[in-house]
Formats: C-alpha cells, structure tokens, sequence
C-alpha cells in the first residue's frame, strides 16, 4: 500500500459510520472553526487565550469519556481519578528531572503513561470480574474516592518524592509548565500547543471508534453477549477502551497542571469526579465533538454564573441537566444537529417538490 | 468486669457501624436495590428529613413525632418528585443517574438559599449510660435497635404482606404484573415514596448527632452506595443485612486499631474486593448458590 | 494596530464609566474571592459583607488618594479549580490592584502560583497552619505561634500536663498537632495519644472510646469543618468530660451559637477575635456590622482579619501614593499599624504577617464566653526566627513546615 492510499484509507475511516457529521458541509465547518481557533490569539486578549486554554484541557477526559460512555456503554465516575494522577505523575516528574533533563518530556509521558496503566489495571479488576453496568461506575466513584482520600492526608515531609512534596490536602504547588528544551509554554504558546493536541486527538479517535477495534468497541456497549458469541474478546476490548481514557483523563490532569502549576486532591472529589459526565452527558455521549463542544460551552457558561457571584448558579446547573435528560436525551448538540438537518432536508423537499411541481406546469 | 467493659465496648461500636451502613442506606435500597433509579439525590433526601425533623421539634413537637412527621413529608415530596420526573427513567440507570445528580443540586443549593449555610441542631436525645466504667451515647444504641427494627418490618412488609409481593412483582416483571391487574404506575410511585420516606427517616434520626448544612447528605453517599452495591440487587433486604453487619465489622475492627483513616480506607477497600470476587453482589451470589443448591 | 484597540477600549470604559457617573480609572480595584456557594459558604459567606463593610466605610470618609474603592467579587463556589480560574480573570481582564480572600490554605495555594505569576498583590484572611513566606503574600490572620502556645500553656497549668490531641487529617490538622507537641514540651506538658480524622468523617464513636481509654487532662482539638463538628454532641452524649483546648473553633465557624449547650462547654480557645469581645472599639464595630448586614449569622475571625486587611491596603496605598503594587509592597513593609476591632495590630514587615493580643476564650455551660487571660502584642516570629526569613531583604515564594 502506497502512502497516500494509506492516507486516504485514514481518512476513509475517519468519516466512518460510527461518528456523527460526515457531510462535506460538516468538514468545511470543521475546517472554518479549526481555522478560526488558530487565528484567535491573533486579536484575542491575553486572558481570553489563557482561558480557552484551560477549558480545552478538559476535553479530552471528555473525549475519553465519550469512547467509553457514548461507544462502549461503560459509564465511569473514576475520569477525575485519572485526571488526579496525571496531574501529580507529571507534577512528581516535571519538578525532579526539569533542572537535570532540561525539559519536561518525561513528565508529560508519564502524566499519560502512568493513568493509562492504573486505568488497565483497575479496568482488569472490573472487566475481568464480569463487573457491569451501573456497578462498574459505583466502583469507579468508590476508586476515585479512596484516592482522594489517599491524598488528603499525605501533608507532611514524609510525603516526599525526590525534590516533590505531595502536599496533602492543600495541594502540591510550583509545578513546571510544559517545557520542550527551551521555556516553559505559557499563554499563546500553550494555546498553540493545546489546541494542536485536541485536534489531533479528535482525528485519531475518529479512527479509533470507525477502525475494526470500534466496531467490537460498539457492538460490546449495545449488546456483550452477542458480541461474545460472535468470537469478539469483549473484555481485551472493554479494558483497552477503559486505559485509553484514561491516558486520555491523565493528559487533561498534565495541562491542567501545567497550567496552573497546582493540584489538590479535592480536584477528585465528588462534586469534580461528576463534572465528565455531566460534560459529556449534556453535549451529546455518542459525538466526540459534542463532548468537546459542550465541555468548552459548559465551562463558559458555569465560569460566567460565578462571576455573576448568583447564588442560584448551581440550581441553575442542575436544571439544566434535568431539561437535557428530560426532552434531549441524546444530548443537546445532536438533538439541534438533527433539527438543522430534518430543517436542511425539510427545505430540500420543499424545493423539489417545488421544482416538480413548476415542472408540472410546464408540462 | 474489665473484660465484660472490653466487650460491651467492642459491641457498642460494631453495632455503631452497622447501623450506620444499614440506614445510611435503608432508602436506596428500594429505589436503587429494587426499582433500579440512581438516586445521587439520595443524600439530599436525608438532608430534606434531618431539617424537617429539627424545625418540626424546634417549633414544639416531641422528636420522635417530628421523626415521623419529616418520613411521611419526605416520603410524599418523593411521590410528587417520581411522578414528575423520575418515572420518565425507569429502566434506565445511566440516565437516572445524571437527572439525579441534577436534583441534588437544586435540592441542596436551594436550601442553602433558604435558610442560610447552617442550621441550629438539637441535643442528642437520652444523654449517656455508663457501663464498666466508661460512657457511652444511649442514643447511638437506640439507633442500632431501630435499624435492626426497622430490618425487620421491611422483611415483613416486602415478602409477606400482600402490597409487599406485589411492588416486588411489579419491580420484576412490569408486563405480567400489569398482566395479573396490577397498576404498576401507582406501584411504582409507592415504592418510591416509601424509599424516600425511608431515606428522610434515617436523616432525621442521625440530625441531633451532626451538624446541619445544605451538604448535610454528602456525608452518607459513600456509604450507602457502597452498602447498596456491595449487596447487589437480588434480595435487597436479606443483602443489605449481610453487608452491613460484613463492612460494619470490617470498618469497626480496623478503625478500632488503626484509627478512623485506615477504617474509612478498609471500607471502601473491601467493598472493591468484594465487588470484584462476587459481580453481582453478596445477595446475587447467595441467590445463585441457592439455586445451584436447589 | 494596538493603538485602534486601545483606543476602542478606552472609549467604551469610558462610556460605560460617565453612565454610572464616575470615571472608570478613578477607582481602586479589590478583586475578593470568597465563596458564597458549596462548603465554605458558611465561613467565608460573611468575609464577603466585611469586606463591602470596609470599602463603604473607607468611601465614605473620601476613599483613598480621592479614588474611591471598588469591590469586584465573583463566587469561587468553594471550588479550588474555580478559584484559580477567577484568579486570573480578576488579574488579567479586570485589572485589579489588589486581590483578598480564599477560606481553606488549599483555597490559597491554588491562588498563590498565579499571584507570583503575575506579580500581583495578595491578602489572605485566614488563621492558618503557618510558614507563608511570600513577597506578594500578606497574611492578617493568626498563626500557630500565636495561637497554639498560649492556649497550650494556659491548660497544662490550669488542668494538668497530659494531653490527647484529635486532628482532622490535613494539613492544618497535622501541622497544628506538629506545634503542639514542640509546646508541650517547651510548657512541661506531655502527649499521650493523638489521632487524625479524614476530612468527611462525621462518626466519633471509636475516636471517643480511645479517649476515654486513654483518659487525659485534657484535649486538644483541630478538628474542623461540619462534618467534624458531629464530634461535640457526640461527645457530649457519650459523657465525655474533659476540657478542650483548641485554636480553631468557635471564632470562626461558631459552634457555641450553631450547638445547642452544653456541648462545648469546658473549650479554651487561644485566639485574637471573637465577635463577643468586650472591648468599645469592638462592640462599635459590631453595631456597624450589623447595622449593615442584620442577617450576619456570626462575625468570625476571618471576617474581622478581611476587615482589618483592607483597611491596611488602603493605608498603605495612602502611603505609597500610588497604588503601584512594589510601591505599596514597600509601604506595607514600611511598619504600619492599625488600630482593629481587635485591638492594636503591627504588620511584621519580615514575615508579612500581624503582631497582635491573643486572648484566652472559655466557653461556659450555657455557651457564653469568658476572657480570662490576654497575652499582649504576640509575634508571629516563628519564620523569622527558626527560617532566617526576612521578606523586607530576601524576597522568597515558599510555605515553610516546622
């Protein structure tokens, strides 16, 4: 196979039947806001970049959400967990070797890595033990709490690794920024670097979800008996599913802390360790774009009621979610997706029908 | 009498802790054991029954009237709550989960907004008995004997009355129970509000030993999740007695020795441990062994 | 290219600035950050009014330089992620001149890596653990050495020297426990058991029953938060009758009002402020409160310290003559006092932190307090003096940890 039907193979598979928005038009779109985020630091201000950065951090414990949750039917209340270890892995690496390495690759590697292993392993736990259904995400919440617990007591001075102190429930500080040999990214570098990493890991797992691991990934979340019978390892599929996002979570953790050079356990609380699902629940769990958008939406929306300092800003949150499990349980961004096309081909109907019938007079 | 204090103490606390696990849990485990919903609210229902309680007492009624009083008011908000919102869900717990989550946000932050960030508790009924030298909280033995109490009128309730058999029926199989003439809806919206006033009961009971917030509820989320699932969904009852005297003796022995840390950590341990050897929990293991035994 | 966006800008501020009345940069910005929503509501609710209290009162005598103050103050929601999030908002798009708040340390070392970032002036509140030792940092609340040692030494010569210590499991809780055992032995007292609490405990029974086991003069307690608050009935039922000492409650989340009595009865709190405090230039303060604000639950410490720690921005913006946050910084250093609620106050320019009277709190079986003792003018000398830390000569960013 020669590079560019590789490549158009690639793509093929990315416009797969698995993700929603395959038209042209949902290509030029994308092409369109891609473009325009590119363009954003141009005339943005400073803040505004730094705080899109933050929030697409987030996206990617969303999209990781969105594999497991929207295609394999696993829904987790453990993501933050891994969010946590990303962070204090890269935290925990970044301060040990930045003065000896120079840069902080290691970290950021391990920050994925290390969550990518926990989540396999306790995904072995799950998946192995036949462990299903709502079980599995009262057994990631019971995870998540247990680590946070973990850490909240580890203040002192024998919470130490190497140069790190763990911090305890205040949290551990002076974390690095990413840092690739020469200075640390900050603001629109970060941006750059951010948003270069979302798209691409949008793309790829596109591809992941329409390649043939998808199909089994799918197949395993709507029915795992059949699947099973149909000689599908379910549980290899279920527990790589499972690792990915969590690398996926780790990696949200890694610029999260980068970021704000600061972690706390309370980042794996109960209220934090629900705020992936409401994410993605809210945008739509079966698009990785809706989990990106609405992760970014949400976060906006939720950052303005508490500037606006209204103390009904949680009730506002909570019913919102009510108002989108209740009439779009699909998520809201498909659910409009799917109004805009019933509207576009309503139209289209509408100028054929049109069209046949000045034809009719014509004839 | 050293050794008969050693006892009565070590007593005091299992039974502490398994009647904290049985009634942190008592009203999940219908509407999560047996009707299958999510509650995330599940705490705030406990908060919702522990400020009812402590304004009903405060405004002059006995605290035992008010107990009761904040179980039947919780018990009716969660008719009127599964009517409008959650009989949409049943059969559903990923989605139930999320509509729950929202609920207790608005259940918890809206009573932050309406009476404030805390609230006044009352004393501690009965004060303290003392035995083999050391005292101890007579109102903590009452709440064991009322969860084992309680245990039993549940049993009573769900496997030999008549209403009993046939909300199970309902939770079972919808269709045949419909079938035998059976309206599953109102079934539905009972048995829900019997967790629910189950759920205010327990809260109410433990409002003099805490106190009160609008995040009073958080506090037994863990707990009653993990006593639920731990015991699994096919006898809820028999299930939820097994896991609670099992966790309860796991987290009293270790919190015993090692402190309350190690005992929280030993809890929620265990649970996972037990989740991964047994998948469907205590009762369905018990469940599948009686059969392979029949 | 800038120029036109600047320009645009300054036109709209300036739009917007003559339709209220005043002119946008005439005002001093206090960007406050104390969560009004989730679990510290309760504690950190009222810094919120002491705050408007402040800048109201300062704008009504004229404000300052013949700039008046602006409070800018969104919700953090008790949230650290969020209280990083509007951290930089308030520095960067608002553009404030000084930044107040955060209840929990966690709260504050979210904030603090940003405030270095960019320089910006920073008031935290709050007693706390100890050991901030920060060149943009200023701390108005009490640390351990202030707080613990009197109380410590106080106890062991009232009740004997054999102490228990109960902790929450963090890192205030096992600091506070840290300088406990250093005074203890400094005072001839003894520590004959300790034990920490994980944060969202609720349930005493076995902690209780070790207690009573070990049967001590008295406890020290460092325990916090609702959920730990469950402690006191619980122990009052179980019959546990021993005295506490503690550095921590009553003043800041009061209990003794929150409690029915007498379930703290037998409490000695070493500690700068309680609302109770009956001296003239609190009960004025306290009249002017809750003039303002009638619905105050409680004025806490920590509400008094944000009171205190505006009215010390603002007198050393009056010194500097600019609100130029090194030149202010230099002003703060400069050693300024202020006459508090409270009593007299010193800002310490090495440490940044307040020299200050700490008194001995009793509470009593119907829940009043007593003030049995005072200790004047006590340093919080600790950095200095074990550290070497001089912020005025050797700026640094660190928390130090006994």
């Amino acid at each position: 196979m020669n590079k560019t039907s590789r490549f158009s193979n690639f793509l093929n598979t990315v416009n797969g039947p698995f993700s929603i928005g395959r038209s042209a038009v949902f290509w030029v779109a994308f092409l369109i806001v891609t473009g325009y985020l590119y363009f954003f630091p141009r005339f943005a201000s400073r803040y505004d970049v730094i705080n899109l950065t933050y929030f697409m951090s987030w996206t990617f414990v969303a999209m990781g959400l969105s594999l497991i949750w929207g295609c394999g039917n696993i829904l987790s209340f453990g993501q933050m967990a891994f969010v946590g270890i990303g962070g204090y892995v890269y935290g925990i690496i970044a301060i040990n070797t930045l003065d000896a390495v120079g840069n902080t690759i290691p970290a950021l590697l391990g920050g994925i890595i290390i969550p990518f292993l926990v989540a396999a392993l306790l995904g072995y736990f799950v998946f192995y033990g036949r462990v299903s259904g709502v079980y599995v995400s009262i057994m990631t919440l019971v995870f998540t709490l247990v680590l946070e617990t973990f850490m909240g007591q580890t203040a002192g001075d024998k919470w130490r690794v190497g140069k790190a102190l763990l911090g305890g429930y205040n949290g551990m500080t002076n974390i690095p920024s990413i840092n690739f040999g020469s200075t640390g990214l900050k603001g629109a570098s970060l941006y750059y670097f951010v948003l270069t990493l979302m798209v691409v890991t949008y793309l790829l797992l596109r591809y992941l979800v329409n390649s043939k691991y998808g199909v089994g990934l799918v197949a395993t979340g709507s029915n795992p008996d059949r699947t099973e019978v149909l000689g599908y390892n379910i549980r290899l599929i279920q527990l790589l599913a499972f690792a990915i996002a969590g690398g996926l979570a780790g990696l949200s953790g890694v610029l999260y802390v980068a970021w704000g050079h600061y972690i706390t356990p309370s980042t794996m609380g109960l209220t934090n360790a629900s705020l992936p699902v409401i994410w993605v629940a809210v945008g739509g769990r079966k698009s990785m774009l809706a989990a990106i958008i609405s992760t970014i939406v949400l976060q906006y929306f939720t950052q303005y009621l508490a500037v606006t300092g209204s103390e009904f800003a949680l009730i506002i949150l909570g019913a919102l979610l009510l108002i989108v499990v209740l009439y779009m349980p699909a998520g809201v961004i498909p659910t409009l997706a799917n109004c805009i096309g019933k509207l576009g081909s309503k139209r289209r109907q509408e100028a054929l029908s049109n069209s046949q019938s000045r034809r009719g007079v014509g004839a | 009498m050293q050794l008969f204090g050693e006892i009565f103490g070590a007593i005091y606390l299992y039974l502490d802790s398994m009647a904290f696990l049985f009634l942190s849990a008592v009203g999940l485990i219908i509407i999560l054991g047996m009707m299958g919903i999510t509650n995330l609210a599940h705490g705030e229902f406990m908060m919702l029954g522990a400020y009812t309680a402590v304004l009903a007492t405060r405004a002059g009624l006995p605290f035992p009237i008010s107990v009761v009083f904040a179980s039947l008011m919780v018990g009716l908000f969660g008719m009127v709550l599964e009517r409008l919102i959650i009989r949409r869900f049943y059969g559903n717990l990923l989605q139930s989960l999320v509509a729950t989550w929202g609920i207790s946000l608005i259940i918890s932050q809206g009573m932050l907004v309406l009476m404030g960030p805390s609230l006044q508790t009352i004393r501690m009924p009965l004060g303290g008995i003392t035995v083999a030298g050391k005292a101890y909280a007579a109102y903590r033995l009452l709440l064991a004997v009322i969860a084992i109490g309680l245990l039993i009128v549940m049993w009573y309730v769900f496997h030999r009355t008549k209403f009993g058999m046939r909300a199970r029926g309902a939770m079972q199989n919808a269709e045949i129970a419909e079938a035998m003439g059976i309206n599953t809806s109102r079934m539905y919206q009972f048995t829900f509000g019997i967790g629910s006033a189950l759920a205010g009961f327990a809260g109410a009971l433990y409002a003099p030993t805490t106190v009160l917030a609008p995040l009073y509820g958080a506090s037994f989320l863990a707990p009653a999740f993990v006593t639920v699932v731990v015991s699994g969904g096919a006898n809820v009852i028999q299930g939820a007695l097994i896991t609670s005297v099992l966790l309860g003796i796991i987290e009293g022995t270790s919190s015993r020795l090692y402190g309350t840390f190690i005992g929280r950590m030993a809890l929620l341990a265990a649970a996972m441990v037990i989740l991964r050897v047994l998948p469907t929990g205590i009762s369905g293991y018990l469940e599948t062994r009686g059969e392979r035994a029949r | 290219m800038k120029k036109r966006v600047s320009l645009i800008v300054i036109t709209v501020v300036l739009l917007m600035a003559m339709s209220v009345g005043v002119l946008a940069k005439d005002t001093i910005k206090i960007g406050l950050l104390e969560s009004r929503s989730g679990t510290f509501a309760l504690h950190a609710g009222p810094k919120y009014l002491a705050a408007q209290l402040a800048v109201k009162e300062i704008n009504d005598a004229g404000g300052v330089l013949g700039r008046k103050l602006e409070l800018i103050a969104p919700d953090p929601q008790s949230d650290n992620r969020r209280f990083q999030e509007l951290a930089r908002r308030l520095i960067l798009r608002d553009e404030v001149d000084v930044l107040f708040g955060g209840f929990s340390s966690a709260a504050r070392e979210a904030i603090r890596p940003i405030i270095d970032e960019y320089e910006m002036l920073y008031f935290y509140n709050n007693q706390y653990e100890g050991g901030v030792a920060d060149k943009y940092t200023f701390c108005t609340g009490p640390v351990p050495e202030q707080q613990i040692e009197p109380v410590i030494q106080y106890c062991i010569e009232k009740f004997g020297p054999r102490m228990y210590i109960l902790a929450a499991d963090y890192n205030f809780g096992q600091l506070s426990a840290k300088w406990t055992h250093v005074f203890a032995e400094k005072h001839g007292g003894e520590v004959i058991g300790e034990e920490f609490i994980p944060l969202e405990v609720t349930q005493f029974a076995s902690s209780i029953e070790r207690i009573q086991e070990a049967n001590p003069d008295f406890l020290v307690m460092y325990i916090t938060g609702d959920p730990h608050a469950s402690f006191y009935p619980q122990a009052l039922a179980a019959g546990l009758n021993i005295p506490f000492a503690t550095s921590i409650n009553v003043a800041q989340g009061y209990e003794h009002k929150r409690f029915d009595a007498p379930a703290l009865a037998g409490m000695h709190i070493g500690v700068h402020y309680v609302e109770e405090l009956p001296t003239p230039a609190n009960q004025d303060f306290v009249k002017r409160f809750r003039e303002m604000f009638p619905d105050v639950p409680y004025i806490g410490e920590q509400t008094q310290n944000t009171y205190v720690g505006i009215y010390l921005y603002a007198k050393a913006v009056e010194l500097a003559g600019t609100t130029d946050i090194p030149k202010v910084i230099e002003a703060l250093e400069s050693g300024i006092s202020f006459d508090a609620p409270e009593g007299r106050v010193y800002l310490d320019p090495k440490t940044h932190h307040l020299v200050r009277d700490i008194r001995i709190v009793v509470v009593d079986e119907n829940h009043e307090l007593h003030f049995p003792k005072t200790y004047e003018q006590v340093w919080p000398d600790w950095l200095s003096r074990e550290k070497g830390v001089d912020l005025t000569k050797k700026p640094e960013f660190v928390q130090y940890e006994p």
